[in-house]
């Protein structure tokens, strides 16, 4: 019997579905799982992919990339390559690790949820792909960072960052459990492989990429490089859902990926702007993370929305001015509260570094360059211990970062305002106007509680820095600090440092 | 009877804070009680960023709450700052004549 050609049997094979005889359609798609909301049930029938695949396809060419990162890695196992990095590039990997192995198995669960309770069959075909992806890169993600723990203990964090109640931990945990685990797919599908996977993974993949291979770290760019390849096919579940939903309810299509970019770039700011700005050593770096953000996400997301009948979202122009204050503001918050990170965070204020921002980022001496100077005194006058913290941050009550967006004055000064809201007999503070307006719209989802939150309830005890470290998982050995102070300080040793903590404020 | 008792009677109680001094990048949690003078809060807060992050300067400072500036004796209770609330300390710089 001869075989089928591929077009004669891929129709049907990636397209199977049932005849209830027991249940009836609620009980099989129910829907605060499958979200139908206003779309006809029968709308979800011209649910298409627009890249195809079979399983044998499948199976064949994701065995040829694990084959070849693999082979790599083997490779570079027997190299001195690891120990000639420089710290701050393997500050962005550790972070890197750290922030996005568990993310990868969130993902997997994320992927199944669709694959059981789409709406189309195709679709559950296409998230089962999905699922094994995400698999593929949980494991690859974990074992790559597992690899250096014997070399550095940092690197133990990269499993183990999502069992701890670290605040960068928490705020992820946070981002993801809105976007992933307490969605129904349809939000699902608009939120992770639309909005994060085609808006954003790029840039960490693509951008990360590229500094990784500037910096000499091949292993690095092989591995995320081989992730990429699957996000570029399970990512497509996200076009044809919008299509069906824009069609029947283009309000919702369009909050849920207002919100679920917002989330994704608050995130970013924290960690691949200090990563790509800050850590990235002056030499190797290709471009800024604004430069990056306005080209692989803000032109190809926004000419992909738009596609699809979507507008820009409402806090457009306040996430535009974010560019340059977002990911300046958070690195200075790591760099402060370090001892609460897992890896090394390099200032990067050296006088050629600083140049670089100013050139980059025309306000960056006016709104940061002040507050670095204090600092930098304070390390020239051998006084570190004024450069470490004694309270928390106050983390926005949405994103769970610290609040720390300035904005400017009519006067030209530069001040962070509070953002606050009264609600339920409670006062709730945010980072910016649209994590306020996204958690008066989501108020009465479950959100997770900050760490303020924690500390005031008395969860964290005792109630002091120690405390707080010991809470959030973190041991000496693994405490985040500068790696080398001298690097960026000795540019200015010698000058006048009135007004520091030196001269007895 | 606590509740009869006005705040100045009644033993000092924790009023945690969010609060910003002057051109300091980021908010801060910082813990007061009821007693506290507003002298008192800004000291709280400069502690924290003064010298470390944002230069000393040689004038005193002032608390700015709901948009008014509180005078330097009055307490916590009865300028009606309640836990959560949030504060700015500021220089009082004298304007220029």
């Amino acid at each position: 019997m001869a075989l089928l050609k591929r077009e004669e049997w891929q129709g049907f094979v990636r397209d199977v579905d049932w005849t209830y005889s027991y249940v009836d359609d609620e009980a099989v798609y129910p829907e605060w799982l499958s979200g139908t909301g206003k779309v006809p049930r029968e709308a979800w029938l011209g649910w298409e992919e627009s890249y195809k695949v079979s399983y044998p396809e499948y199976v064949a060419t994701q065995r040829e990339k694990e084959t070849a990162a693999y082979a790599v890695k083997a490779a570079l196992q027997r190299s001195a390559t690891f120990d000639q990095l420089d710290q701050g590039w393997k500050s962005a990997t550790k972070m890197h690790f750290g922030g996005v192995a568990l993310v990868e198995y969130a993902a997997v669960l994320a992927e199944l949820k669709m694959a059981r309770f789409g709406l189309n069959g195709s679709w559950r075909n296409m998230a089962t792909f999905g699922q094994l992806d995400e698999l593929r890169h949980a494991a690859i993600t974990t074992f790559f960072g597992h690899e250096f723990v014997g070399k550095d203990p940092q690197f133990d964090w990269t499993q183990k960052t999502f069992h701890t109640n670290d605040w960068v931990a928490i705020s992820l945990r946070n981002l993801f459990d809105a976007m992933m685990t307490a969605p129904n797919v349809v939000d699902l599908a608009l939120q992770l492989p639309l909005t994060f996977e085609t808006g954003f993974t790029n840039l960490q993949f693509v951008a990360l990429a590229a500094d990784a291979l500037e910096s000499g770290d091949v292993n690095f760019a092989n591995m995320i490089s081989s992730i990429q390849t699957d996000e570029a096919r399970h990512s497509q579940q996200g076009g044809p859902t919008l299509e069906i939903l824009i069609e029947h309810d283009p309000v919702r299509a369009q909050w849920v990926v207002d919100k679920a970019f917002w989330g994704s770039a608050r995130a970013f700011s924290a960690l691949t702007g200090p990563a790509m700005d800050y850590y990235t050593p002056l030499e190797h770096r290709k471009q800024s993370y604004r430069e990056f953000m306005e080209e692989w996400v803000i032109d190809q997301f926004v000419h992909t929305i738009e596609q699809y009948g979507l507008k820009k979202p409402w806090y457009w122009d306040e996430f535009i001015r974010g560019l340059d204050i977002w990911h300046h503001a958070l690195h200075m918050g790591l760099w402060f509260w370090r001892p609460t990170l897992w890896w090394r965070p390099k200032a990067g204020v050296s006088k050629d570094e600083r140049a670089w921002l100013a050139e980059k980022y025309p306000n960056w001496e006016k709104v940061y360059g002040d507050k670095w100077d204090v600092i930098i005194d304070n390390v020239n006058a051998n006084k570190v211990e004024a450069t470490l913290p004694e309270t928390l941050p106050w983390l926005c009550v949405t994103c769970h970062l610290p609040a720390c967006n300035a904005t400017q004055s009519r006067d030209g000064t530069w001040r962070v305002r509070d953002i606050k809201l009264s609600y339920d007999g409670k006062t709730y503070h945010f980072c910016s106007n649209g994590c306020r307006q996204i958690f008066w719209k989501d108020r009465d989802n479950v959100n997770h509680e900050t760490l303020i939150d924690r500390f005031l309830a008395g969860q964290i005890q005792p109630m002091d820095v120690g405390g707080i470290l010991g809470y959030m998982g973190l041991t000496p050995d693994v405490m985040g600090d500068d790696p080398d102070y001298e690097a960026w300080t000795r540019d200015y040793v010698g000058r006048a440092a009135e007004g520091a903590a030196v001269a007895g404020a | 009877m606590t509740a009869d008792l006005g705040a100045e009677d009644r033993a000092p109680e924790l009023v945690p804070l969010n609060a910003i001094f002057a051109t300091d990048f980021v908010q801060i949690l910082v813990p007061v009680t009821t007693a506290n003078t507003m002298a008192e809060v800004a000291a709280a807060v400069a502690h924290h960023v003064e010298g470390k992050r944002v230069r000393a300067l040689p004038y005193d400072k002032v608390v700015i709450f709901d948009g008014q500036r509180l005078p330097a004796d009055i307490t916590v209770a009865a300028a009606g700052i309640k836990p959560l609330d949030h504060v700015t300390v500021e220089y009082d710089i004298p304007e220029q004549s």
